[in-house]
């Protein structure tokens, strides 16, 4: 099989170095990583919509920790499987698509697509300092959908060079 | 055609794809025997909690006793999938990684090394969580944590996560000295 440019393989290894190891600061750091999401919502009261009243801020803090703690489980899981798809994908656009402009297109796409994990980064991130509810859209809006939407085009242009080249074939 | 032309993957050494193979046949016949054994194994793991109960903190009354075990069992079971997905997801990124270290390792002595901690440390790690399962109607939950932490997951987890930000460090050494 020929191999992608190493620039496509560095950003997919890296993509999975990062995916570990979030692995290990979830299980190693998760009570620093509670202090810390507690810490920041705190500091930013009025977003999280913090009103004084004991038992609802507790409520309102639970569920912030929990979407942050879902934002680095979902950057772990995503990473992991991410990224080894697109560097055999990669592998593939490498060993069947012919023209060279095409190649570069779909690793640039690939590229970018494979990035798709860092969202959950951005996620947990923008929950803190947006707050639950405009954390999670603002990721979604502006990190996960334009970075997702890549890596479903590259996956399609890989599937679309195949089935032309099937075409040609027969 | 040259190899300069259409450069190509070198496929990492036999056994590391070996060990791979045999971590991903593992981890399809774990999520295999989950499900088709999953009341001999919840059965067997009760019987040893319920021989353990000074371990478990169980104090005889029924109601008290039910739910700490249901909460074992749950954590349990949880060690059996994650032990499924880990198996499945290193075994990939074991036969990737090493592919990657194989073709562009500087030298054959940091080829040997980045494929041995990738092999290891993405085998090993796995199993990690099946030791935790395995130790939970001995040891308690958290005691048995413990012990797969040290044991399993901080060495074996520790040497992949070296492992690949090495293989980072090599891989943008040489795009520095291709560019």
């Amino acid at each position: 099989m020929r191999r992608p440019p190493l620039v496509v393989v560095l950003i997919a290894v890296i993509v999975m170095a990062l995916g570990e190891t979030a692995g290990a600061v979830m299980s190693q750091m998760r009570p620093q990583t509670e202090r810390y999401t507690r810490a920041r919502i705190a500091a930013n009261p009025v977003v999280h919509g913090l009103t004084g009243s004991a038992e609802y801020d507790d409520e309102v803090r639970a569920r912030a920790v929990f979407a942050v703690e879902a934002g680095l489980s979902f950057f772990h899981t995503h990473a992991e499987g991410l990224a080894p798809v697109m560097l055999v994908a990669a592998t593939l656009v490498a060993s069947i698509v012919a023209s060279r402009r095409i190649r570069a297109a779909l690793y640039a796409v690939m590229m970018l697509g494979v990035l798709f994990p860092l969202g959950y980064l951005a996620y947990a991130a923008a929950v803190l300092e947006l707050g639950r509810d405009e954390g999670v859209a603002f990721a979604e809006r502006w990190v996960l959908t334009p970075l997702g939407t890549l890596a479903i085009v590259g996956i399609l242009g890989l599937l679309v060079a195949l089935a032309t080249r099937r075409a040609l074939v027969t | 055609m040259t190899e300069g032309a259409h450069p190509t993957w070198r496929l990492p050494p036999a056994p590391a794809l070996l060990v791979a193979l045999l971590l991903i046949a593992c981890a399809e016949i774990s999520g295999a025997s989950m499900v088709r054994f999953k009341l001999e194994l919840a059965r067997w793991a009760r019987g040893t909690m319920l021989a353990r109960p000074e371990v478990h903190g169980l104090v005889g009354v029924r109601d008290v006793d039910e739910q700490i075990m249901d909460e074992a069992l749950t954590r349990f079971d949880g060690g059996l999938r994650l032990f499924h997905m880990h198996a499945e997801g290193m075994g990939t990124i074991i036969i990737l990684t090493t592919m990657v270290a194989a073709t562009w390792a500087p030298t054959p002595g940091w080829r040997r090394a980045l494929v041995a901690l990738l092999t290891a440390g993405g085998a090993g790690y796995p199993v990690g969580y099946l030791v935790w399962a395995a130790l939970i109607p001995f040891r308690g939950v958290e005691d048995g944590k413990r012990l797969a932490e040290w044991l399993v997951w901080i060495p074996f987890g520790g040497a992949t996560i070296v492992a690949m930000w090495l293989l980072v460090g090599v891989l943008v050494m040489r795009l520095r000295s291709n560019g």
